[in-house]
């Protein structure tokens, strides 16, 4: 995957994009990157929560189990973001 | 570590203080919640957080950066 398509390169190895142009790829690039991981610990954290005799399908309390996972999994991370950057001891 | 990939590559733009410093937090805080999240949430996710729950959470993330404090000091008093 290409991650900065430069239409000109340059000896050093950067594009003709302007630098503000590349900052913008790359904090977008960094979102995308926390955004995959985020999800990825999710997964794992609600599958072996909630899937824990997998059957030939998802159940009705598998399926309700998950989302309840996700929105607990998401307002732990509130609640430890503000714990540590909003309140200095 | 996402910031590592930044710390080795060379070709990249150099990247503001300020930006490095927000992904360091995002580190921290994914980290933190992963652990925390095993040490506190023991039984099948609710539709609320149990106050022992909160309290755990909040008490934990508070113990392991006291602990992350403490090993530093710990490791260089070996140096």
């Amino acid at each position: 995957m290409d991650s900065f398509s430069p239409s000109s390169t340059s000896s050093n190895g950067l594009s003709g994009q302007s630098t503000e142009a590349l900052m913008d790829q790359v904090k977008s690039q960094l979102a995308q990157a926390y955004a995959e991981e985020f999800l990825e610990t999710v997964r794992s954290k609600c599958f072996a929560k909630c899937i824990t005799k997998p059957g030939t399908s998802l159940s009705g309390s598998e399926s309700s189990c998950i989302s309840r996972c996700v929105d607990r999994y998401v307002e732990a991370t509130g609640i430890i973001s503000r714990t540590l950057f909003s309140s200095p001891r | 570590m996402i910031i590592n990939m930044l710390k080795t590559s060379h070709q990249l733009v150099h990247i503001s203080h300020q930006e490095k410093q927000k992904a360091m937090v995002s580190e921290m805080v994914g980290k933190i919640t992963n652990v925390c999240w095993d040490k506190c949430i023991t039984s099948t996710p609710g539709s609320k957080f149990s106050s022992s729950e909160s309290t755990c959470l909040t008490n934990c993330a508070q113990r392991y950066v006291d602990m992350s404090v403490l090993i530093m000091k710990r490791f260089q008093s070996m140096q």
